[in-house]
This record gives structure tokens, C-alpha cells and sequence, in this order.
């Protein structure tokens, strides 16, 4: 599999694109699993014709050595050719990609997309192939999924859509939905957007999602409302989606506030609920996040952080606090470190989780590498001690 | 004392003026193009040659300001426009020459060679100088309806700017990605290819961008920090979150490997007392199931979800999972229903 995968990331790249490539190689070793890691990234620059536009991109990885339960040691995680014509009316992707279509949730697929603009700017794309299974499968039959969207732009940010999309596992059902997106800007201070899902497997809402937001020069508030059935987002095919509606609901504004040129302030507040009538089950908790960011210098090359959360519901709600620090050092170095500190409610989990980061990272021309540790305590490992190392080198890039 | 006092507060706020960036905002000043066209400056006259177009930046330098008649007595002797003018005019104009398709030269027969039809804020002497996306968008409709950035952005990922106005990636963006990106997955394609919504998305993706990119703390990635250790409370007060990008499959392959609820290897049974039984008050798993269901896919899926069937199935003492009027499109002959209703049975 990786053999043909590194075979076909050289024809797609060379035949797409006579021109330089860009090229990434990035080496991960850590002592935690998997123990090595080499990803390949290749992006041809968009090439241009009088007719079409190609582009092609790719990413492989080949771990070296297996992670524990899994049993593949590299796969394929995007291997796609892009074709538009010149005037972007109609795009064609082959390949393996996320197919988004709307409202529905994001799938990655081995497959074809094909998308046209029709008159009265209406837009019609088509999704169809094989979702994509870890490793080499080469028992699976009778998977697919297709689907497609109709939708209608609005100005420069407006739009409304129709999407549906089935998906089957070895021939059975496993998700069919129905989604409705829309958003527009109504001017470059104010926006809306949201999306609905509506599952036809078995029926019933599975999400709706809506975000409205309203900016000046230094601030801007943002109203938003979650809501999902986690139920039907589960595959039709498992048992656990005959459970019912038990949905979850998160609604709240987010605040963000540039206080200073350097300094910018983010303020979310929100409750959730989870609540259902006939289990009896009435789970309603305040989440709460402040966070503030201070750039040390006109870039923000060195810069401090912190934040202040506390997230959950009922017995899973916790408190946690965050710092994060970058320091760009002498050498073409930068310093930085992150420690977070979460305590939670149900002390039968323990009373408090720590998780700290220091890394040190140097970047000159095409080389960068970076060593850290990282050290943790928490209710998965009573306490655990980690070495990174990264190496990368780029290709083609600025 | 006093004295000491007040003397060390000011420096602190002096300080911290400065960490802030506060008093980088008082010294950029845009430069004073109002009274210059007021008092009849044409605009040529500073910016010589900008009608040819070309590399060069076209700016005024101090004997533009000194030797054109104007002002010919400065009244310091350091750079004009180092105090009259925005430091970062020279590097922005700079990056906007790389980044982007433009031509003075071919603008000027358009706008009769008036200059203020794109740089209105020449008018109210506020703002930056580079018009913004607005004004191109009066001619080139075009390109707005089509929804193409690149009739005049060269490479956006090269240039590194980030959306203005709507689609601002600002706040809580990881959250609000999703919304935006439904209506409007066509405009972020401009910038993100395909291996960055993998990173995520794919289920293929060896590791996730946070555990790649460790050595950058304020990069925006999912799962940062400690999230291993807290995930199991994050995804019990949101549950559906977790399937909205993983298969239940992702959640058991990582238990299992760590002996998580893999009984057949003689580990503990995570569940309390009081989890499964035939006494009410022993059922804790089905309020449990019903209101996290992906959870109790997360070891027991596959295989694992026959342990449901043996007490659930048509005549068993569980009795039937589904709550008052749940109904389903499914034949009773498809998966999953046929694990609980045989042939015949309803």
C-alpha cells in the first residue's frame, strides 16, 4: 500500500505540473506511540492554462514502528488532483479527500467530486466513492457513499444550500441525511451562519448549529447556538442508535476584545444542557472561558497566554487553567512552553491533572527541528513522561 | 517617599504603555494626505512614476517633500516620514506587490485618473491608504459573484492574510469553523487545501495537528494540551461531538490497546456497582447508554454490542432499548434491528 501510495503521489505530482514542486518531509520520534512517524506532503503549484486550472497535492506517512492495536504502519491521507476551468465554472476532484458537502458532516472518502456553477449563481456538486478505511482493506464490499448539494450564493459571503448524502457499510445503511446550510454577511461588520442535519436512517434531528456574529474595529461579539443527538450521529448500523434522543444543547456569546494593540481579550460564556424527559435525565452546567493573548512585540514572534476554563456538565464538569508561553531566542531558537492544571468535580478521578510542555525549536531556511518534553498526570496515567523530536525540511517553499 | 512612589507607578505604566503596544498606536500616524490635496497637491506629484506602474514602490522620499517647493525649511532634521507617516506603510506596500495582481497604470484610464475613486480615505484622512476588498468588488462584480480570490490574490496561503471581515478567524474558531464552512466551503478552499481539513478529518490521519506542530503553543489546533487525560470528561458533556469527526471504530482500536474495557484480557470492569441488573435501581447502564450512547459504542462496538442483544432482544428480561414513540425507517430485517428481532417477531 505504501509502495503504490509513494508510486502514485510521484506520477500525480510530476504529470501535474512541470514547474517546482512544493515539498514537505516531517520526521516525529516521541518515546509515547506511535515511536516514529515521516509524513510526505507534495503541492504542485496551481498550473494555468488558457482552459483549465490543475493542481495536485498529496500526503503520505509511514510510522516506524506499529502503533499498539492498530496494524497498519503508513497509509494514504490525501492523494488528490484538482481540476477547474479557466473561468471557475466547473471543478473536478479525483482522488482521496474530505468531501463536505454542507450541512452534513465531513467524510473522507476515495472518490470523485464534481461541482458546476448554472446561471443565477446556483451551484450543483455531486460526491461519490468509497469512505476511507485505516489501513489496507481489502475485505470490505458493497461500501459507498454518494451524495450531492444545490445551493445559492448571496453576495460575496451569502449562500443557502440543500445537501443530502447515504452512506452504506457492507450494503447496510449506515447514515442518511438531509442538510440545510446557509450564511450571509449583511455588511463587513455583521454576519450569520447556520446548519441543520436531519437524519432520514432513522428519524429525527441529529444537529443544528447557528452563529451570528457583530464586529467593530476592536471588538467582537458573537452569539451562538449547539445542538446534537448523539444518537443519530452515531452509524444507523450500530445498536446504540436505537437509544433515542438525548440531545445535547449549548448555547452562549463569545466576546472578543482587542484591549491593546498587543493584548486581546476572549471572553466565552455559555450553558449547556442535557436533557431528556422520559430517562429522567436533566443535566444543566455553566461553561465558562476567559482567555487573554499578549504579543510581546509588533509580530507576535514572543508571546504570553493564559486562560481560564471551566467546562462540563453534571459529574464530568471540571475547572482548568492554561499558560502558554513563546520566546524567540538568539540563534534562529524560540522557547516555548504550555502547562495546564485541571481539577476535577468528581474526585473519585483525582483532585488534580497536570500537563506541562517545555520545547525548544530552531528554524533556518529549509531546516526547522524542534525537542520537547512533556510530562502529565491524570486518571489515564497516574503519571507520564514524554521526549518529541522533530525534524522537517521543505521543498519549493518560501 | 511619596515622590518614589508616584515615580514608580509612572514608569510601570510607561512600561506596560509599551507591552501593550499602546504607544506604537500613538505613534502610527497615517500620513497627512488630506491637506496635501486640500492645498492642491496632485497626487503625482509626490507619487512620480505610479502611472507606469512597475516594482517600484513609487513612495515620496525627504528631497520629494524638501526639493518640490513645499517644504523647503523642514523643521527637524530627521526622515519626514518618520514621524509623518505609518511605520509600516513601506512593509505593507511592499507585501502587497508580491501578493497581488495590480496595476496602477492599467486602473488609471478607468477612474479618469482620479486616484479617490478607489482611496477614498484620502477624503477623511483616516485608515489605510490600500483600498479595501469593497471597493475592487464596484468593477470587478465579476470576480465577487464567482467567488474568485485568485483574479487578484496571487498565493493567499503564501501571503498569509487571514479573512477581514466575515469568516474572521477570530474567537473560538474551531467551534465556529464548521458552521461557516458549510455555506461557505468554496471561499476556504481558496486558502486550505485538502491535507489541512485531513489533518482533522481524515480517518486516516497518523496524528493530530497538535501532536505534529508541539513545538507552537497559540497554534489553533483541537485536542491541545492535556486533552488526552480529559477527554473522557470533554466527550461525556458533549456527546455526538466525538462522531462529528471520529468513528466510534477510533475510540475502541485506542482502548483496546490499552487494556480499556478489553475484559477478555483479565482486566476490571470499569462500570460501578450497580451498572446491570434485573432490580430498577441496578440499571444505571441504560440511562447512562441513552444519554452518551457513542461512549458505550466506544468498547462495546463491533462484537461487543452482542452483549446488549442478550438481555435486549424480543422476549429478553431488558426489555425493549427503544423510548415511548421512537420509530425507525429500517425494515426489522436490516442491521441493527435484526439483532434483536428475529424474523417473525416485532
Amino acid at each position: 500500500m505504501i509502495r503504490l501510495a509513494c508510486l502514485a503521489l510521484v506520477l500525480v505530482t510530476a504529470t501535474a505540473h512541470a514547474g517546482p514542486l512544493r515539498l514537505r518531509a516531517d520526521a516525529l520520534a516521541t518515546t509515547a506511540s506511535p515511536a516514529g512517524l515521516l509524513v510526505l506532503e507534495a503541492d504542485s503549484p496551481t498550473v494555468t492554462s488558457s482552459l483549465a486550472n490543475l493542481r495536485a497535492e498529496a500526503v503520505v506517512w509511514i510510522a516506524g514502528s506499529q502503533t499498539p492495536g492498530e496494524d497498519q504502519v503508513g497509509d494514504v491521507l490525501v492523494i488528490a488532483v484538482d481540476a477547474r476551468d479557466a473561468k471557475g465554472r466547473a471543478r473536478a476532484r479525483l482522488g482521496r479527500f474530505v468531501s463536505t458537502l454542507g450541512a452534513l458532516r465531513a467524510t473522507h472518502v476515495d472518490g470523485g467530486l464534481l461541482r458546476l456553477s448554472l446561471p443565477q449563481r446556483f451551484e450543483v456538486e455531486a460526491v461519490g466513492g468509497v469512505p476511507v478505511m485505516p489501513g489496507l482493506a481489502t475485505s470490505r464490499s458493497f461500501d459507498w457513499l454518494a451524495g450531492g448539494r444545490a445551493s445559492r450564493r448571496f453576495g460575496f459571503g451569502g449562500s443557502v444550500g440543500v445537501a443530502y448524502a447515504q452512506r452504506r457499510d457492507a450494503g447496510q445503511l449506515a447514515t442518511e441525511e438531509l442538510g440545510i446550510d446557509a450564511g450571509y454577511a449583511f455588511n463587513r461588520r455583521s454576519d450569520v451562519g447556520a446548519r441543520f442535519a436531519y437524519d432520514l436512517a432513522n428519524p429525527g434531528i441529529a444537529e443544528i448549529a447557528a452563529t451570528g456574529s457583530l464586529r467593530d474595529e476592536e471588538t467582537r461579539t458573537e452569539v451562538y447556538v449547539i445542538h446534537r443527538v448523539a444518537s443519530h450521529l452515531l452509524p444507523a448500523n450500530s445498536l446504540f442508535s436505537v437509544l433515542g434522543d438525548v440531545p445535547s444543547t449549548r448555547g452562549g456569546t463569545l466576546l472578543t476584545w482587542k484591549a491593546a494593540p498587543r493584548l486581546d481579550l476572549i471572553m466565552d460564556l455559555g450553558i449547556r444542557r442535557i436533557a431528556d424527559a422520559d430517562s429522567g435525565i436533566n443535566d444543566v452546567g455553566v461553561e465558562v472561558a476567559g482567555r487573554a493573548r499578549l504579543r510581546l512585540d509588533a509580530r507576535g514572534t514572543n508571546m504570553l497566554g493564559a486562560e481560564l476554563r471551566r467546562g462540563g456538565v453534571g459529574d464530568s464538569a471540571w475547572l482548568g487553567a492554561r499558560g502558554t508561553a513563546r520566546i524567540k531566542l538568539p540563534h534562529a531558537l524560540t522557547l516555548a512552553s504550555e502547562l495546564e492544571l485541571v481539577r476535577p468535580d468528581d474526585a473519585r478521578r483525582g483532585s488534580l491533572w497536570p500537563w506541562a510542555l517545555v520545547a525548544a525549536s530552531w528554524q533556518r531556511g529549509e531546516w526547522s527541528a524542534a525537542l520537547a518534553t512533556e510530562a502529565s498526570a491524570s486518571a489515564e496515567y497516574r503519571h507520564r513522561f514524554d521526549v518529541l523530536v522533530q525534524l522537517a525540511r521543505t521543498w519549493g517553499m518560501k | 517617599m511619596k515622590r518614589a512612589a508616584v515615580v514608580l507607578v509612572c514608569v510601570t505604566l510607561a512600561a506596560c504603555a509599551g507591552i501593550l503596544g499602546l504607544r506604537d498606536r500613538k505613534r502610527d500616524t497615517t500620513f497627512p494626505h488630506r491637506p496635501h490635496v486640500i492645498s492642491g497637491v496632485t497626487c503625482t506629484k509626490c507619487h512620480a512614476g505610479v502611472t507606469k506602474g512597475g516594482a517600484e514602490l513609487h513612495l515620496p522620499d525627504d528631497a520629494t517633500c524638501t526639493t518640490s517647493g513645499c517644504h523647503t525649511k523642514p523643521h527637524d532634521s530627521r526622515s519626514c516620514t518618520g514621524c509623518h507617516g505609518s511605520p509600516t506603510a513601506v512593509v505593507d506596500l511592499m507585501a502587497a506587490r508580491e501578493h497581488l495582481i495590480f496595476d496602477h497604470g492599467k486602473h488609471l484610464g478607468q477612474t479618469s485618473g482620479n486616484c479617490m475613486r478607489c482611496h477614498d480615505a484620502v477624503a477623511t484622512g483616516k485608515g489605510p491608504m490600500r483600498p479595501p476588498m469593497a471597493t475592487c468588488f464596484r468593477c470587478h462584480d465579476d470576480l465577487e459573484k464567482a467567488r474568485r480570490c485568485d483574479g487578484c490574490h496571487k498565493d493567499l496561503v503564501e501571503e498569509g492574510t487571514l479573512p477581514a471581515s466575515h469568516l474572521a478567524h477570530d474567537g473560538d474558531w474551531i467551534r465556529e469553523h464548521g458552521i461557516r464552512a458549510s455555506s461557505s466551503g468554496d471561499l476556504c478552499e481558496t486558502c486550505h487545501k485538502q491535507s489541512f481539513c485531513a489533518s482533522c478529518h481524515g480517518a486516516t490521519a497518523p496524528a493530530l495537528p497538535a501532536d505534529r506542530r508541539f513545538a507552537d503553543p497559540f497554534r489553533a489546533t483541537i485536542h491541545r494540551a492535556g486533552f488526552s487525560g480529559r477527554h473522557a470528561l470533554e466527550a461525556r458533556s458533549d456527546p455526538g461531538a466525538c462522531t462529528t469527526c471520529h468513528t466510534p471504530d477510533r475510540c475502541m482500536t485506542c482502548h483496546v490497546a490499552k487494556g480499556v474495557g478489553d475484559m477478555t484480557s483479565g482486566n476490571h470492569n470499569p462500570h460501578p456497582a450497580g451498572w446491570v441488573g434485573l432490580a430498577a435501581s441496578d440499571n444505571l447502564h441504560g440511562r447512562e447508554a441513552r444519554r452518551d450512547p457513542a461512549s458505550c459504542a466506544s468498547c462495546h462496538g463491533g462484537a461487543g454490542e452482542m452483549l446488549c442483544v442478550k438481555c435486549h432482544a424480543v422476549g429478553g428480561v431488558g426489555g425493549t432499548p427503544h423510548p415511548p414513540g421512537w420509530s425507525s425507517a429500517q425494515p426489522l430485517y436490516s442491521m441493527p434491528c435484526r439483532l434483536c428481532h428475529p424474523v417473525g417477531s416485532r
